[in-house]
């Protein structure tokens, strides 16, 4: 009963953790607009944690700058099992209009597993909630394998 | 009598140490002889004692014993004395236990030091000067005692000169201290001058009812003289440097022993020499000076940087506690401050063998190097915490069965007096408590945990000696903490009650009727009955507690609370400490000054107080000079 | 027979109500119900009220991790240790008439046992070894000193204000706290007791940690501070004890300021013509309920609302705040029961 108990709760209580791997900020203000009252995710229990030791999904901003590969695998690798992690915008996901660039290492999946992939420059708050969406239905598969 | 009559052991349980001392430096070459002499010695003291509380705590009577049978004759007490009620064997108690587990710490502690035979011999003569202090019923016997602690105690802290900072502490004890025995000495002559006795007893029933401008004037040298003892605010600093300089088995004894001589002067001094304490300015300087020195010093203690010395301020602190209690003068507020005096014993003893501990494996007492030391002495650690919960009031330790009381006390005195003064006095008490807490929380915070620096890497467990004897502090910090009701019914009690029998005091050592026959109207005896206000129950309230964290656990437990994730052997990324994603090496994130929102609005105040104590020996010399102005003045316009 | 049937009595105290059982509902509750109350201010649909319950059961399935840096048990005992200690104290509060254990901790006890929790994050944010644990606790240490003087200004002015209507001078018990005013009406209707009440009020949120008293946890700038390296189950109880502190502290200000309420239940009981056994039982879950709702109602007036209209202080304002106007109000309450008005 309690392992159903706490696989259900893993799809209604995702925390997030953000990580900025050299966005442009673009990224960064439209996941905050999604905790907005207008878009309001914490209806779906999605908060931001301060800490990755707190987090359910990992927020990924960014084209992943050789700068911030390191520490941003190593902030991943902190956040406890199970884990999803997210890309938002199409930074981190291609390299976007950097690809190519000396001082970007991306993209993110070269380096670790990726679940959800939100596309866009920078993606509706609408496409973010629904990729965010998608990764609890993910941690909800984790949680109870 | 023969020499096994129980009317010799208070003068056994002083010659035992004084003895020890004596042996230790004939015959102490030899390690184990030395570390057996002492350890003699000390027990025989301790145990000398233990037989007589049967006698004069539970049944009541008070020891009277004439060295040589020098009883007095016409009139006049002319031999040395000794007097032992409930009050002299309650302070002699906590010294004899104090001395005798600073003892057995320091078989492993002093180890490594040279000149370890007179380190015993000194350390002896300490503990000889302050038994003597408060066995004796002889004014001039105790200041030479007060003489030998003294000396003894200046040697001791500069027992290990070639620390930065020992020969220092020692100069600025000497000086103040002296000018402190000073004090005793010339109240005592001036008060032979009047009375023609040096007898307490007889002094007692002397003074109180002819009272003139020389025996004011003595009451203001003897309090100062006293106070310079007990450390209490403005003699503050001395106490510092004293502890931060001598080693950690002295450092108990002058917080756990030598101040509590300082504390039973001035109770002997103002309850029974010139029995004042009836009045409310003398119940305000107590409680003033104590009040003043709780805060002064627990806000000293926030700034400080260095273990020992925080320590220091703490322990005057809490000296603090202990004179507003008995500044009260009601039964309540005395059985409350012995309490706390003796707690105060031993919890600051188990700090100081706890910062003593840390001395002993990394060399430093600086709280800005240490760090994360619970992983490698744990045991220290665990011993540490209880000290510190302790001292700061944390149930179900010692201190806050103490305080507790004190609480009431002063509140009640409030409530009856109708003085709103004294509802001040709780308030104060109760807000130094909590910074109590916030300081030793920056003292675990720095110390045992936190991140162990590079250079403590391996740092080993103090050894079972140091222990051992940590151990049997922190042992009594929870039993007196846990039976509340037996401390004050078998020891605070009995000794408060001796308080108020001045009478009774008298006539023990001047024959019955003599206190009659000489004052006007003896002080009564009174009952001491006093009810609490409050409920605590501390064994049920742990036995709640037990249950309850029981339960947690075992549902914890159940669901593989224990199941946690260890950095294997080798090094990664996920165990170690989140820093933004960089390596936790380059952190530039700490608690410089871990109190900054507290001090940032009282920094006048601290910059204030920053200023006043500039470190200098002349300006503490001076701070003692105008102590003593205003005690005089105090003196000649109140009594 | 009947020692095993009262130590049983003892047990169903200790594990159901007012223990175990009721502080985790009732303070996830009240948790929820903060949360939905704050997005409402702010225009949102808000989470639902049981979202701590999912919080609690989804940090239950996580993984633990103990960072290499930190000292193992105390890292994993600490928040053991400080919910059982939350629990004891909320055994000790009494639910109007009901107190489970009467007679064994008074106020100032309760001031001290408050401190437990306190000190159990405390230590485990400095056994996780994480520097922003260092920042955190000093943080907290502060906030607590802040909260401690106008909470003693209070505890005071009330233990006065009974103690000399009873005519002892003073009352530290809670449980005659409570019975003088199931007897006399509630304490909040006397002019002089409002300042004090006002003055708890505002020391809740500074107790619970809760914003704009957030300095200590501040999960935008310090990582949650002292919660920075905590993770699954342990994080959890973390979590769990900072829902019950809210229910803690609400229900001590019904027992310090509404007692009165306590004679009405027992007035009502009485119309409804229930005696012995019967009445007792319905008055405790009568009782039970009305706290509880008396509990959401402070909660909502001095957690929700505060946090929503808000920003968060700087440790120093926290400070300087409950010093002031905070340790003002109280002071003037205790001034006032000093004279008798």
């Amino acid at each position: 009963m309690f392992k159903k108990l706490i696989a259900e709760s893993a799809a209604k209580s995702p925390w997030l953790f953000h990580i900025n791997a050299g966005s442009c900020n673009g990224c960064d203000i439209e996941l905050v607009s999604v905790l907005t009252p207008r878009y309001d995710a914490e209806r779906l229990g999605f908060k931001l944690a301060g800490s990755p030791r707190h987090a359910d999904i990992v927020v990924v901003t960014g084209p992943v700058t050789t700068q911030s590969l390191p520490r941003v695998l190593r902030a991943i690798s902190q956040v406890p099992e199970p884990r999803c992690i997210v890309t938002m915008g199409s930074c981190p996901q291609s390299g976007n209009v950097f690809r190519g660039s000396y001082s970007v290492a991306g993209p993110l999946s070269k380096y670790v597993h990726v679940d959800v992939d939100v596309a866009g420059c920078a993606p509706k708050p609408e496409a973010v909630i629904d990729g965010l969406a998608l990764a609890t239905k993910i941690l909800k598969e984790k949680r109870g394998r | 009598m023969s020499m096994l009559s129980y009317q010799h052991f208070p003068i056994y349980a002083i010659m035992s140490l004084f003895l020890g001392a004596f042996l230790v430096v004939m015959l102490g070459k030899n390690r184990a002889v030395r570390n057996a002499l002492a350890f003699i010695s000390v027990s025989a003291s301790l145990g000398f004692l233990l037989a007589l509380v049967k006698r004069v705590m539970i049944d009541g009577e008070v020891i009277a014993y004439w060295m040589g049978g020098r009883v007095p004759a016409g009139g006049y007490a002319i031999g040395i004395a000794l007097e032992v009620d409930a009050l002299s064997l309650f302070f002699g108690l906590l010294i004899a236990v104090a001395v005798f587990v600073s003892c057995v710490y320091s078989f492993s502690y002093m180890s490594h030091d040279d000149n370890v035979r007179e380190y015993y011999t000194l350390f002896l003569m300490l503990a000889g000067g302050v038994m003597g202090l408060v066995l004796s019923g002889d004014l001039f016997n105790m200041f030479i005692m007060v003489e030998i602690l003294t000396f003894a105690a200046v040697a001791l802290t500069a027992f290990r000169n070639t620390a930065a900072g020992a020969l220092e502490a020692a100069f600025k004890y000497l000086v103040v201290g002296c000018m402190g025995s000073t004090c005793i000495l010339v109240g005592t002559v001036m008060l032979y001058a009047q009375a023609h006795t040096l007898n307490f007893a007889q002094l007692s029933a002397l003074i109180a009812g002819d009272m003139n401008t020389a025996t004011k004037v003595a009451f203001a040298l003897l309090f100062i003289g006293f106070s310079t003892k007990a450390f209490i605010v403005p003699f503050h600093p001395l106490a510092a440097d004293a502890h931060g300089a001598a080693p950690a088995s002295i450092s108990v004894l002058i917080s756990g022993v030598l101040t509590k001589s300082g504390l039973y002067g001035i109770i002997r001094l103002t309850y029974f020499l010139f029995q004042s304490m009836g009045l409310g300015s003398m119940q305000f300087l107590l409680v003033f000076v104590g009040s003043l020195s709780m805060f002064i010093c627990v806000t000293m203690a926030l700034a400080q940087h260095d273990f020992k010395r925080l320590l220091a301020f703490h322990s005057i602190s809490q000296i603090g506690y202990v004179l507003t209690a008995a500044g009260l003068c009601t039964a309540m507020g005395i059985s409350a401050g012995l309490y706390h005096a003796m707690n105060h014993t031993i919890f600051k003893g188990l700090l100081f063998l706890a910062a003593g501990a840390v001395l002993h494996q990394t060399g430093t007492t600086d709280l800005g190097r240490l760090g994360g030391l619970s992983k490698r002495m744990p045991h220290t650690t665990v011993l540490f915490l209880i000290g510190a919960f302790s001292i700061s009031g944390i149930p179900p330790f010692n201190g806050f069965a103490s305080k507790w009381m004190i609480y009431q006390a002063t509140y009640m005195k409030a409530v009856e007096s109708g003085n709103i003064g004294f509802l001040l006095v709780t308030i104060i008490a109760l807000v130094t408590s909590v910074l109590t807490l916030a300081s030793f929380v920056k003292v675990s915070q720095s110390v045992f945990f936190g991140r162990l620096p590079a250079e403590f890497e391996n740092v080993k467990e103090v050894p079972f000696g140091m222990r051992f004897a940590m151990g049997i502090f922190a042992l009594l910090c929870v039993v007196t903490g846990l039976f509340p009701n037996l401390v004050t019914n078998y020891l605070t009690k009995p000794a408060a009650a001796a308080v108020f029998s001045v009478g009774n005091y008298i006539d023990s050592m001047m024959g019955a009727g003599y206190a009659e026959s000489v004052m006007a109207a003896p002080p009564a005896a009174p009952v001491i009955t006093y009810t609490e206000l409050g409920c605590w129950d501390p064994v049920s309230w742990l036995l709640i507690l037990a249950i309850a964290l029981l339960a947690v656990t075992i549902v914890a437990l159940a669901g593989k609370y224990d199941r946690v994730s260890l950095r294997p052997a080798a090094t990664d990324a996920k165990h170690d400490l989140f820093f933004g994603g960089e390596e936790s090496v380059y952190s530039q994130v700490g608690g410089g000054d871990l109190f900054w929102g507290f001090k940032h609005n009282w920094r006048h105040y601290f910059g204030f107080m920053h200023d006043l104590h500039s470190g200098i020996v002349n300006d503490y010399a001076l701070w003692a000079l105008v102590a003593l102005a205003l005690a005089l003045l105090f003196s000649l316009i109140v009594l | 027979m009947s020692i095993i049937l009262s130590a049983l009595q003892y047990l169903g105290y200790i594990l159901i109500f007012p223990g175990f059982l009721f502080c985790f509902l009732g303070g996830m509750l009240l948790c929820g119900i903060d949360r939905k109350i704050v997005a409402k201010m702010q225009k949102r649909v808000g989470p639902p009220v049981l979202q701590p319950f999912y919080d609690f059961f989804k940090l239950c399935g996580k993984e633990t991790i103990v960072p290499a840096a930190a000292a193992k048990t105390t890292f994993l005992m600490a928040p053991l240790v400080g919910l059982a200690a939350l629990v004891v104290i909320q055994l000790f509060i009494p639910v109007f008439h009901f107190s489970a254990f009467s007679g064994m901790a008074d106020i100032i006890v309760i001031l001290y046992l408050l401190l437990i929790p306190a000190l159990s994050i405390i230590i485990g944010g400095a056994a996780s070894g994480s520097p922003y644990a260092g920042v955190g606790l000093s943080r907290e240490m502060v906030t607590v000193i802040a909260c401690e003087l106008p909470l003693v200004l209070v505890l005071l002015a009330v233990a006065k204000t009974v103690g000399s209507a009873l005519g002892t001078g003073l009352c530290f018990s809670l449980t005659e706290i409570a019975a003088y005013q199931a007897a006399n009406g509630s304490l909040i209707l006397r002019a002089s007791m409002i300042p004090a009440a006002l003055a708890f009020l505002l020391v809740i949120p500074g107790e619970t940690g809760n914003h704009p008293f957030d300095a200590a946890e501040a999960e935008t700038e310090i990582c949650e501070g002292m919660l920075a390296e905590y993770s699954g189950p342990p994080l959890a109880v973390y979590k769990l004890s900072h829902a019950i502190k809210m229910l803690t502290l609400t229900s001590l200000f019904v027992a310090l300021f509404l007692g009165g309420i306590g004679g009405k239940i027992v007035n009502i009981l009485a119309l409804l013509g229930l005696t012995g056994g019967a009445a007792g039982a319905l008055g405790v879950l009568l009782g039970a309920v009305v706290l509880f709702l008396l509990c959401a109602l402070i909660t909502i007036v001095c957690i929700s609302l505060v946090h929503a209209a808000t920003a968060r202080l700087k440790i120093e304002q926290i400070f300087k705040y409950y010093w002031t106007v905070v340790s003002a109000l109280a002071l003037m309450s205790l001034v006032l029961a000093w004279y008798g008005l």
